[in-house]
């Protein structure tokens, strides 16, 4: 039954590609094709348009979605030098950049869809296209997630060509390729791949774009998706595609011999193949000097040290370990413990999950609504809470500080996965203490160092060891970063010419 | 195959059927802060007091209530720590536990029993007492001790051992003595181990000594708590036989190089006026050279050099030693003199009565021997040390003045 599914389905789709008849030199005949292709009838804002070309005094037909094109470009553009103009050929007479000749329906439909204006004209068995395309986005805005306080503000922003653009801008090289491919089977978009010629490495290039030709899939709206679609392990608790909305983040991976992945509908890139340092790095690092860069690294290390880890600890070294603890905590804690009803690790938990809680509802929350958050997280969580002897208050500040130190793990999917991994240690420590920790924090490391981006081995350049710029948990002063990331193997090593 | 990948999913969870063993919640168990030891009624047992800390005293956090006392203590018959404390349990609520124990305390009627030796097995073959444990022995009953131990200050009992030991080992009037250092040194069949000496009842006080010249319950003070930690115990062969007074274990802690003594102050006869004293600070910058010339059937020399330099204090004589290139090399002499006099003193005791060293020296003689047996054949203790012969050379290699040198002219001051 499956299997006959299958086929139909397979069929049927084959035999939407190639029921399309070719274009024909009688325009009439192609406009009717058009408007059927089109449901013309029914769609309100595709939009023809039949006139008399002054060039070759033949009937011309220019068909476009209204609702996507820039009015003026299309008719000083297209229409007025038509209808004006003298020449031997379409092309002399349409006075805008770039005219494109098609021969199959199919890549008229695709440039319709586009924002291109197709062009009919009575005896030819062509059609031209012409892009006239002014899609609405916002406009250049402040990265809102990833902030820095020295350093560019920009951020990209949902438009294929304004980020293509932002790039550009901040790193001027003729090696530079923005190369095109496109995606999804139905809605085809475009997705730029950007990368120095020169310096990127073949073999991961043609991965990538492997990769990106197998997608299967009828619509992949943005990077946001693609990313899950390029990924090697999808169900991995670690991410392998980095991912920012910084485009001088993204220039200076495309520096080193990365490759940067755009696409319309995204305010952010993809940068493959990638290292687990890089999800701890700020662009603001390197454009601080050197020890101070370096110290928000260590502060940065610290956070995710803790975050991690310090519940699971807690737990570990309570139950099992108390002999570990200084005596005038050891009574502290004691002391506080005494009236909570809960078992240390439960209580943990509650306060973690409560905390996730606060977390959640406060991206979900409306924004007028935001000040409840504070209002009911603080007190209520935290004060009441430990009032009632429901929780005591060195855990309020274990997981508070837990929760404040994950902050600094600014990647989206990093901080996700620093949380599950919090769990998972939570858990091994309630077990059998700090010695169940340490295994699974084998178990963990092991994972991690087992998994690879791209063929890139996940814990590189450190380990296994690599020539590299040596920007990974530290940073080198700017001059003495000779080399670039030796683990992606790129053309060209070597970063800064030295005599 | 599929059965091979199920089973191997299955081996953490095999894990599960084990989990939390040995998980305590910090609330239900009792942490001890003092261990006492007594003579008990049997010839074998003894009666071991518990000084359990109370959590609740002293915090803010979880308002505990603050008419319980810091402490309870409570006092046991028994053949070891371990086994006693479930007979304890019979009215202490808790799971009894030794990890935080901070002394043990000692009475000397047990310390100078044969017994002993034989008690302290226990504690260096249980992980619950930490070899870091003060072994203090008090001149009273242990439970008498541990009971009139009442500091004003630090009403927290743990606190107060802390702070007591630390700072009581960093003046050196008491050796620091843990139970690491008595096996170590009790096992290696030489030298003498030093443990912290006590009383909580003072019965004759001594009124002519100086600073350091008593031993506890001998100091005349008013106020303060009854408890008093001078001078030490001294054990030989996990026996005690003797004590020694503050001075004398200073004495003892300034030519052994394992220990440390921060803060030494200390009077010494003025050689001008003989009358009056003066107050220094000896600090020892450098180890004491210790110089052992062993040849066999022929009586060894052990060479001492103590370096040290000397801050003065206070001159209340106000002669001015600091201004007179002769009177500083007078009285460097004299403090040199009447180091080495007090040295000498302790090493002859040390030769004739005791029979062995207090200074942990039969360190620098091992390197002499090819192996154990030969040095136990030897003999430190029986045959090199009552016999040796040991000069002890004290050095000053500094004399200052602190940060006044000329003291206030009296004849100016009183016109």
């Amino acid at each position: 039954m499956l299997r006959f599914l299958k086929n139909n389905l397979k069929n049927s789709s084959k035999e939407d590609n190639e029921k399309y008849p070719s274009i024909a030199k009688n325009l009439d005949k192609n406009v009717k094709q058009l408007n059927k292709m089109f449901s013309s009838d029914k769609n309100s804002d595709f939009a023809s348009r039949e006139f008399v070309a002054q060039y070759s005094n033949n009937k011309i037909n220019i068909f476009y979605y209204s609702t996507i094109v820039n009015g003026d470009k299309l008719y000083t553009g297209i229409i007025q030098p038509l209808l004006e103009n003298v020449g031997e050929t379409l092309k002399n007479v349409v006075t805008l950049e770039a005219i494109e000749e098609l021969s199959t329906y199919e890549d008229v439909i695709e440039h319709i869809n586009s924002g291109y204006v197709i062009i009919f004209e009575d005896t030819l068995d062509k059609a031209f296209a012409i892009d006239v395309a002014q899609f609405q986005h916002r406009g250049i805005e402040k990265s809102q997630n990833e902030s820095v306080i020295k350093g560019p503000k920009e951020a990209f922003t949902e438009a294929l060509g304004v980020n293509v653009s932002l790039l550009r801008k901040r790193f001027h090289d003729k090696q530079l390729i923005n190369e095109s491919l496109k995606v999804g089977e139905r809605s085809k978009l475009e997705v730029n791949l950007l990368y120095v010629e020169d310096l990127v490495n073949n073999d991961v290039l043609k991965d990538v774009k492997k990769r990106i030709n197998d997608i299967k899939s009828d619509n992949v709206r943005n990077v946001e998706m693609l990313e899950q679609f390029l990924e090697e392990r999808p169900y991995s608790i670690v991410p392998s595609i980095l991912y920012t909305e910084r485009p001088d983040k993204a220039a200076t991976y495309i520096e080193d011999g990365y490759i940067v992945i755009l696409m319309d509908n995204s305010s952010a890139c993809l940068i493959v193949p990638i290292n687990f340092w890089a999800f701890f790095q700020s662009p603001e690092d390197r454009y601080l000097r050197f020890l101070y860069g370096n110290f928000t690294r260590l502060i940065r290390f610290i956070a995710f040290f803790i975050t991690v880890f310090i519940s699971a600890i807690y737990i570990g070294v309570t139950n099992y370990h108390s002999e570990m603890i200084p005596p005038d905590l050891l009574l502290a804690i004691t002391a506080a413990r005494e009236r909570v009803p809960f078992p240390l690790v439960f209580e943990v938990l509650l306060m973690e999950i409560a905390f996730e809680l606060i977390r959640e509802a406060g991206i979900r929350i409306p924004n007028p609504l935001g000040p409840t958050i504070g209002i009911v997280g603080a007190l209520i969580l935290g004060q009441a809470a430990v009032d009632a002897n429901i929780i005591s208050p060195i855990v309020v500040i274990i997981v508070a500080l837990s929760g404040l130190t994950s902050f600094a793990v600014s990647d989206v999917s990093m901080n996700y996965s620093v949380r599950l991994s919090k769990y998972i240690f939570i858990t091994a420590s309630a077990w059998f203490g700090m010695f169940s920790l340490t295994g699974a924090f084998i178990v963990w490391i092991s994972y991690l160092s087992s998994l690879k981006s791209f063929g890139v081995p996940f814990f590189s350049p450190v380990t296994p060891t690599y020539k590299s710029p040596g920007n990974n948990l530290f940073r080198k002063a700017l001059k003495n970063e000779i080399w670039r990331p030796g683990n992606i193997k790129p053309k060209d090593i070597k970063k800064k010419q030295t005599e | 195959m599929n059965l091979i990948k199920l089973f191997i999913l299955m081996v953490p969870f095999y894990l599960f059927l084990t989990g939390c063993y040995d998980k305590t919640e910090l609330e239900y168990q009792a942490y001890v802060v003092a261990l006492g030891v007594d003579k008990g009624e049997g010839d074998n047992t003894f009666k071991f007091t518990y000084q359990i800390a109370n959590p609740e005293t002293g915090t803010a956090i979880g308002g505990g209530s603050s008419n319980e006392p810091a402490s309870e203590i409570i006092t046991v018959e028994g053949n070891d720590f371990l086994t006693a404390t479930t007979t304890a349990n019979a009215s202490v609520s808790k799971k009894m536990t030794l990890d935080h124990t901070k002394v043990l305390v000692v009475s000397e009627e047990v310390a100078r029993s044969d017994n002993f030796l034989g008690l302290m097995q226990t504690a260096s073959r249980t992980t619950q007492i930490r070899r870091q444990v003060q072994i203090i022995v008090s001149k009273e009953n242990a439970r008498d001790f541990i009971k009139d131990n009442k500091p004003q200050l630090e009403t927290r009992p743990h606190k107060y051992y802390q702070l007591m030991l630390e700072r009581s080992t960093e003046t050196g009037i008491v050796p620091e003595s843990d139970i690491h250092r008595f096996f170590q040194l009790t096992e290696g069949d030489a030298d003498l181990f030093l443990a912290m000496y006590t009383t909580a009842t003072v019965e004759k006080t001594k009124n002519n000594g100086t600073e350091d010249e008593y031993k506890a319950g001998e100091i005349p003070k008013k106020g303060g708590n009854p408890a008093e930690f001078m001078g030490s115990a001294v054990f030989k062969e996990g026996k005690m036989i003797d004590v020694l007074d503050g001075q004398n274990t200073r004495l003892a802690l300034i030519m052994d190089n394992t220990l440390e003594i921060d803060d030494l102050l200390s009077t010494y006869q003025d050689p001008v006026k003989e009358d009056y004293k003066i107050a220094g600070d000896f600090s020892k910058k450098s180890p004491t050279k210790v110089k052992i010339d062993y040849r066999k059937d022929v009586k060894t020399t052990i060479d001492v050099t103590v370096p040290f330099s000397f801050e003065v204090l206070a001159i209340p004589s106000l002669v001015p030693y600091s201004q007179d290139e002769k009177l500083r090399e007078k009285l460097k002499a004299s403090i040199e003199k009447s180091l080495e006099k007090k040295a000498n003193k302790l090493i002859e005791k040390a030769q004739k009565e005791y029979g062995s060293d207090p200074f942990y020296w039969s360190l620098y003689i091992r390197n002499e021997f090819a192996s154990i047996p030969d040095y136990e054949k030897a003999d430190w203790n029986k045959k090199i040390w009552p016999n040796a012969e040991v000069n002890v050379d004290f050095q000053m290699s500094r004399l200052e003045f602190g940060k006044m040198v000329n003291d206030s002219q009296l004849n100016e001051v009183r016109d």
